[in-house]
């Protein structure tokens, strides 16, 4: 069996390239990809915690971050729809006008 | 240990070779004399009209987003289902609950029109 | 345990009723779906203060997962007054008015909230926020004509998705250290286990993250003025108060039950939270210096009360949790009388431009007193209820061997002094030209105001009953 450091040093490799792609990338749907990833950085701790502990509930937990993520996800794409309707763009920084 | 990794390593070297191999073979045997009808997209089909990056209407998009959330409620259905003999009156209850404002939600988006295709 | 649970079921049912309503009614009809609402909502604030009183022992309902105590009993009623006069200046706001969807939205965000004020266990917390946010950010970007209120949504849904992002890290890690979700768990593994300092202190601030987004503490408040400029005005008081409070209920219960004090040596979290409310008001107040539009304004200095309630919360003592309540309570109705005013002052100004409120007291002087009340209070001058909760987060402060924090925080009040009066300046000695329009109050907008006014100056009049209460819910944590 793999021990479980390596599952959390793969986590954190993944959380590590999620905060990255957020704060270096631009374009609104990778930041949403990396946000994403990061999740899945959680979950994937989750999972392997609740292995570890042969307990359910980390299990359980990543079922609700799944579909939490789905609705995230929905809410996140037809917001960007809304803004690329109005400034056909996706770039977060074109699209930023309220400054001050 | 050791052991473990060494036949990872082994089964990666094959994997990557599997593909490589017949690649690099066909390059190095094939005959090459292309032509312009060869060098096109397919081969065959439909020459593309216009750029190929077209926007999709916004349709598709709607109805990607409905999926998307009944989709994702199927894996707190599925455990409910499976366990369905061995639950109490009450997780019956809660299970129905939740299917029922499913079912309000699927409601509201025919109503306003998210499910039509215009 | 359904009886305690009453209230959210009631507001389940209550969104269910008003989304049927909604598709089954045209559009002239729909503008009774704000009172329905509101009437939905009074049923749940009964139902709360009759049936769902807690008991004197804090019991753990529904597998654990919520914990009902004072502490609950007394944010339940905050979300739900909060949400009540949303709810009812949003009547008055004809962009919404007639949006049953905004409606359901505003009611399932408030359950999210009593379910975050309750949460005893990491999934049923992590749930709980998620069900506040997304709703939320929908309703700041609700009104999908106007540029200004998408890119709001849009901002808010992006700082709100990384900052969970990294609040779920931390609970993963949290689950990973202690072996379950329970806080009450958690709190006894930290104890008996000989975790290095490095990674409790690296778990807090990455839990920390996703609180300190809602409350928009100092590091994580540069989203807080954009959004509210470009969200519905109603929407923009609804985030400032009843989700703030909702992330300050976690705050507190989360770090006084999950960490304790013991199970830090020497340094613990305390340190952390009296600079970053040092912070926090510090740069609220300085910045709101600057702005030229009142929802910013406001803004930032909501991010500055955002510091002084942290400064309770930096004492980690009874009396810090005591002035945390009472400043929450208070706070919550100052600000939605100050977002009312805006929202109704908006419909005929057109602007929320500084200069258009030149001369406001002669258009409409019951607009005017309520703003001077309110911006008064926020100021913390007596017999304002903004008054007390200053006195008692300093006095909390001073209580916890912060007398610095103490000190920053009465420079803070001067400066917050300063632009607040600039505001009143504007409306009472400035002239404009348009002085003989009056600008009209809607009367569901008059009704909120009514109360939140009244309430201003009890609290800060008839102060008694009020600390008790507070005392009451801040016991329920030690």
């Amino acid at each position: 069996m793999v021990p479980v450091s390596y599952y959390v040093a793969l986590s954190a490799i993944l959380f590590t390239i999620g905060a990255l792609g957020v704060l270096i990338r631009r374009n609104a749907i990778i930041i949403f990809m990396s946000i994403e990833l990061m999740l899945n950085a959680g979950n994937l701790l989750f999972v392997t915690f609740a292995r570890s502990f042969e307990q359910l509930s980390g299990q359980v937990f990543v079922f609700f971050v799944i579909a939490v993520a789905a609705a995230e996800v929905a809410v996140g794409l037809a917001l960007i729809v809304a803004v690329f309707k109005s400034k056909q763009s996706i770039d977060i920084d074109e699209v930023s006008n309220l400054r001050g | 240990m050791q052991d473990n990794w060494l036949f990872i390593g082994i089964a990666v070297v094959i994997a990557a070779m599997l593909p490589m191999l017949p690649i690099a073979a066909a390059r190095i045997l094939s005959p090459h004399r292309p032509n312009r009808l060869k060098n096109e997209t397919y081969e065959c089909g439909m020459e593309t009209v216009g750029d190929t990056w077209v926007q999709f209407k916004v349709q598709y998009y709607v109805y990607a987003l409905v999926f998307l959330i009944f989709d994702v409620e199927m894996i707190f259905l599925f455990p409910w289902a499976v366990a369905y003999d061995n639950l109490p009156l009450l997780g019956v209850i809660a299970g129905l609950v939740f299917i029922f404002l499913l079912l309000d939600g699927l409601a509201y988006a025919w109503r306003k029109g998210a499910l039509e295709w215009s | 345990m359904f009886l305690t649970l009453l209230p959210e079921i009631t507001l389940v049912v209550l969104a269910f009723v008003v989304l049927t309503t909604d598709l089954a009614l045209d559009r002239q009809s729909r503008a009774f779906l704000p009172y329905l609402t509101a009437a939905g909502m009074l049923l749940a604030v009964i139902f709360t203060i009759v049936f769902a009183l807690p008991g004197d022992k804090p019991q753990l309902i529904f597998g654990g997962m919520l914990r009902h105590d004072w502490l609950t009993f007394v944010f339940r009623l905050v979300f739900l007054f909060g949400a009540l006069a949303t709810v009812l200046f949003s009547a008055g706001w004809e962009r919404v008015a007639r949006r049953g969807e905004y409606y359901v939205l505003i009611i399932t965000s408030t359950l999210g909230m009593m379910l975050m004020g309750a949460s005893a266990d990491l999934v049923m917390l992590f749930l709980a926020i998620e069900t506040t946010s997304i709703p939320l950010y929908i309703l700041a970007g609700f009104i999908t004509e106007d540029d200004k209120s998408t890119e709001s949504g849009f901002k808010y849904l992006l700082f709100g998705a990384m900052t969970t992002a990294i609040m779920l890290y931390g609970f993963s890690m949290l689950y990973g250290f202690s072996g379950s979700t329970n806080l009450y768990w958690i709190a006894g593994a930290l104890m008996s286990g000989e975790l290095p300092f490095i990674s409790m202190m690296g778990t807090v601030i990455l839990v920390m993250a996703g609180f300190a987004f809602k409350v928009s503490m100092v590091p994580f408040h540069f989203w807080a003025p954009d959004v509210y400029e470009g969200s519905p005005t109603p929407i923009a008081g609804f985030l400032s108060t009843a989700s703030k409070a909702a992330g300050f209920a976690v705050i507190i219960r989360v770090l006084l039950t999950a960490f304790p004090l013991e199970a830090f040596g020497g340094v613990d979290w305390t340190m952390m939270m009296a600079i970053a409310a040092a912070l926090t008001m510090s740069v609220g107040n300085l910045i709101a210096l600057a702005q030229t539009n009142i929802k910013r304004l406001l803004a930032y200095s909501s991010v500055a009360h955002a510091g002084y309630i942290l400064m309770g919360i930096a004492a980690a003592s009874e009396l810090g949790g005591l002035s945390v309540v009472f400043y929450i309570i208070v706070y919550l109705v100052t600000n939605l009388a100050a977002f009312g005013v805006v929202a109704v002052a908006e419909r005929t100004l057109g602007s929320n431009d500084l200069e258009a409120y030149d001369g406001l007291s002669r258009r409409s002087p019951a607009l005017a007193l309520v703003l001077l009340i309110s911006l008064l209070s926020l100021a913390g001058v007596p017999p304002m209820g903004g008054f007390i909760a200053k006195v008692l987060v300093f006095a909390a402060a001073v209580e916890a061997n912060m007398v610095w924090l103490a000190v920053v925080g009465i420079l803070n009040a001067i400066v917050g002094l300063y632009y607040y009066l600039i505001v009143l300046k504007r409306v009472y000695l400035f002239r404009s030209e348009e002085e003989d329009k009056p600008v009209p109050i809607p009367r569901p907008s008059a009704v909120a105001l009514t109360v939140c006014l009244i309430a201003i100056l009890v609290f800060g009049t008839i102060i008694a009953p009020w600390f008790d209460y507070s005392g009451i819910a801040a016991g329920a944590l030690f």
